[in-house]
């Protein structure tokens, strides 16, 4: 097939900088005509690499046809090609969405780019050296990319995300550096292989430590989470931008955690561990989320809370748990993506970031009210959306155990901190707001609401496409589903009007609660003794 | 003193640099510091598994004898990496520090309009 004649994979990941960097001096619109193309083929290579990958089994590609283990090597298997789908849709989308945006300059197009080959060099990389390097260049696209409107405190922000982002890799370099010493190769299958063979799984502590440091604050698992909130709600970053990071950007730390934790699986096994940060990071994200009065940044602390729901599915122990929270990766980008997308507009219209201040979104913007509730809808995973379906998956997978009640507690948490996000729907809009006549913003808005209503009616067919396993789900109406999601909803409004109102005082204490720079590397530090003291005693 | 090998002595300069990360509050030192702790881990890196006697690994050499090549290909890398983020870092201190009129961390972080 197509893969065997030219290096579909090295296409997927050099395309996004050579076509940037070449049609850069292009004028602004045929560069996006261009980009417009680009896109589409984007797309259409990662859904032929996703068929070959389901069909014909995972596709490795070396360079210069060096053997196994020595070469560099790019690698698609049924763990990364759904993501590689999923990220070039997205990007595709979010460039549509945006094409019309005054700052949507040549610079802005170049460097959204280079975070697309950034993200997809991270997901095929087949060696860890490569992930490390193109996880720096990813660092400083983002770092770049968040403050590119220059507001209010942007170079606060840049600052705080690069510094603590620098540190961790500083972790990764090290851990590599010991893993390399031990194994002698850098590659994930070869690490692997050598790692079955060591007899002595204490001398593999410290390495495991050291990368799951930095891993652990990528895919922002408490307590190292405090830069997340600073970069994707940050007022500075374009909407497309905070849709990007939190719908793609954060997924490679899970999936690099999912990965590292299979390269040291022959000698160390804490999915214990990471299941009950998991849980512990839901829980906090979604307290710190219902506190703030940011719209943006109830998001993006919500998507703290959502990561540790994945983490919690992915370390649960059964394959139903681990695919639903493959699937709660997906379906999370798409929602997540859609609610940054849909609270950029609504803030750029009303022009304020403020909750309590926006109204009547339905009546100015129906589209985007649509669109922005269809996201509502799945996060909190109202039967018939997409949300539905992947928690139903990680419910059952935990069944029987404490973790269930802990699920219900996470997904109260989601229902209480929406239905403070919803208010803002509802009501009368001032009358300076105007609605929105671009037709992108509106379109694509609107199709990946239908994605997110598509993926809960067809939630079985969806996870049999993406995974290829086959789970009776009681279908998207299940008696099941509606009675816990009723029981979820009543308790959340009731919490939410009854409690929360009433605690205002509270709440603004938790947001003056600013954390500083060697704060944040004290509880690095803090998370790496605990984990190698945790490995010590276990292992 | 049998004890004091690079392994060692790279894992005590990370931890110093950690140290310096946690304690300092200046922003330039704690740059410094995660300076540091790359300098430590590319120091790990290029010695790990070095065999004493060992000729670099350039052509003309005796292969057998040649230290192991590819640490040193990626710690060029490496170094090349962390001397551009730190340039980054330092770029973004000089804005920073012009906006809040202050190099200290605890200082800024009350400045910062939010």
């Amino acid at each position: 097939m197509l893969i065997q004649y030219i290096p579909t994979l090295y296409v997927l990941v050099l395309l996004p900088v050579v076509v940037g960097a070449m049609g850069y001096f292009l004028p602004r619109r045929i560069y996006q005509g261009v980009l417009l193309v680009f896109g589409l083929a984007m797309v259409g290579i990662s859904a032929v690499v996703f068929y070959e990958v389901r069909v014909l089994g995972e596709v490795i590609e070396h360079v210069a046809g060096w053997g196994e283990s020595v070469s560099i090597s790019l690698r698609a298997d049924e763990l990364s090609a759904p993501l590689v789908l999923m990220t070039n849709v997205l990007f595709f989308a979010f460039f549509v969405f945006n094409s019309r945006a005054p700052y949507m300059d040549n610079t802005f197009q170049y460097l959204f780019m280079t975070l697309q080959c950034a993200l997809l060099a991270m997901f095929l990389s087949g060696d860890l050296f490569n992930v490390y390097v193109v996880m720096e260049v990813g660092m400083l696209a983002v770092c770049i990319l968040i403050m590119y409107k220059k507001e209010k405190q942007s170079f606060y922000d840049g600052m705080m995300y690069l510094m603590i982002n620098f540190l961790a890799m500083a972790f990764m370099l090290l851990g590599l550096g010991y893993l390399y010493r031990i194994t002698g190769v850098l590659d994930f299958i070869g690490m692997h292989d050598k790692i079955a063979q060591i007899n002595d799984p204490r001398a593999l502590v410290l390495p495991y430590s050291l990368i799951m440091t930095a891993i652990a604050l990528k895919a922002a698992l408490f307590p190292l989470f405090s830069w997340l909130p600073r970069a994707h709600g940050a007022p500075s970053a374009p909407s497309i931008i905070s849709a990007t990071l939190s719908g793609v950007q954060v997924k490679v730390g899970v999936y690099l955690l999912i990965r590292m934790q299979w390269v040291f699986s022959p000698a160390i096994d804490a999915s214990v561990f990471f299941a009950v940060l998991g849980f512990v990071t839901a829980v906090v994200g979604f307290l710190l989320a219902v506190s703030q009065k940011d719209i943006k940044l109830i998001l993006a602390y919500h998507t703290v809370s959502q990561v540790g729901l994945i983490v919690l599915g992915l370390n649960g122990g059964t394959p139903y748990a681990f695919w639903g929270g493959m699937y709660h990766i997906i379906n999370h980008a798409m929602f997540k993506g859609l609610l940054f997308l849909t609270a950029g507009v609504i803030i750029d219209h009303y022009g304020t970031r403020n909750y309590a201040q926006i109204r009547g979104v339905f009546r100015r913007m129906p589209w985007i009210g649509i669109a922005g509730f269809a996201g509502v809808l799945g996060i909190t995973g109202t039967p018939l959306f997409n949300g539905s379906i992947s928690k139903y998956l990680i419910q059952n997978g935990l069944q029987g155990n404490l973790a269930e009640i802990g699920m219900f507690i996470v997904n109260l948490g989601t229902v209480l901190s929406f239905v403070k996000y919803s208010t803002m729907f509802f009501g009368k809009a001032p009358d300076h707001v105007k609605p929105i006549k671009d037709p992108y913003v509106n379109g694509v808005s609107m199709v990946i609401g239908f994605g997110c209503l598509a993926g809960g009616i067809f939630g079985a067919q969806a996870v049999q496409l993406f995974f290829g396993q086959s789970y009776n789900l009681g279908g998207a109406l299940g008696a099941e589903k509606l009675t816990m999601f009723a029981i979820t909803l009543a308790l959340g409004i009731g919490l939410y009007f009854g409690v929360v109102t009433r605690i205002g005082g509270f709440l603004q204490r938790v947001r003056d609660n600013k954390v500083n720079f060697n704060q944040v590397s004290l509880l690095i530090a803090i998370f790496f003794a605990f984990l190698t003291a945790y490995l010590y005693l276990t292992v | 003193m049998q004890w004091i090998d690079s392994s060692h002595l790279s894992l005590g300069l990370f931890f110093v640099g950690l140290y310096g990360v946690i304690s300092q509050r200046n922003v330039i030192k704690t740059i410094i510091s995660i300076n540091i702790m790359d300098a430590a881990a590319i120091l790990f890196l290029i010695t790990a598994n070095l065999q004493p006697g060992s000729v670099p690994p350039i052509a003309g050499g005796d292969p057998s004898r040649m230290a192991d090549p590819v640490p040193q290909a990626l710690m060029i890398t490496a170094i090349v990496i962390g001397v551009s983020v730190t340039a980054m870092c330092l770029a973004l201190f000089i804005r920073m520090a012009h906006r809040y009129g202050s190099s200290d961390w605890e200082k800024i972080v009350h400045r910062v309009e939010d």
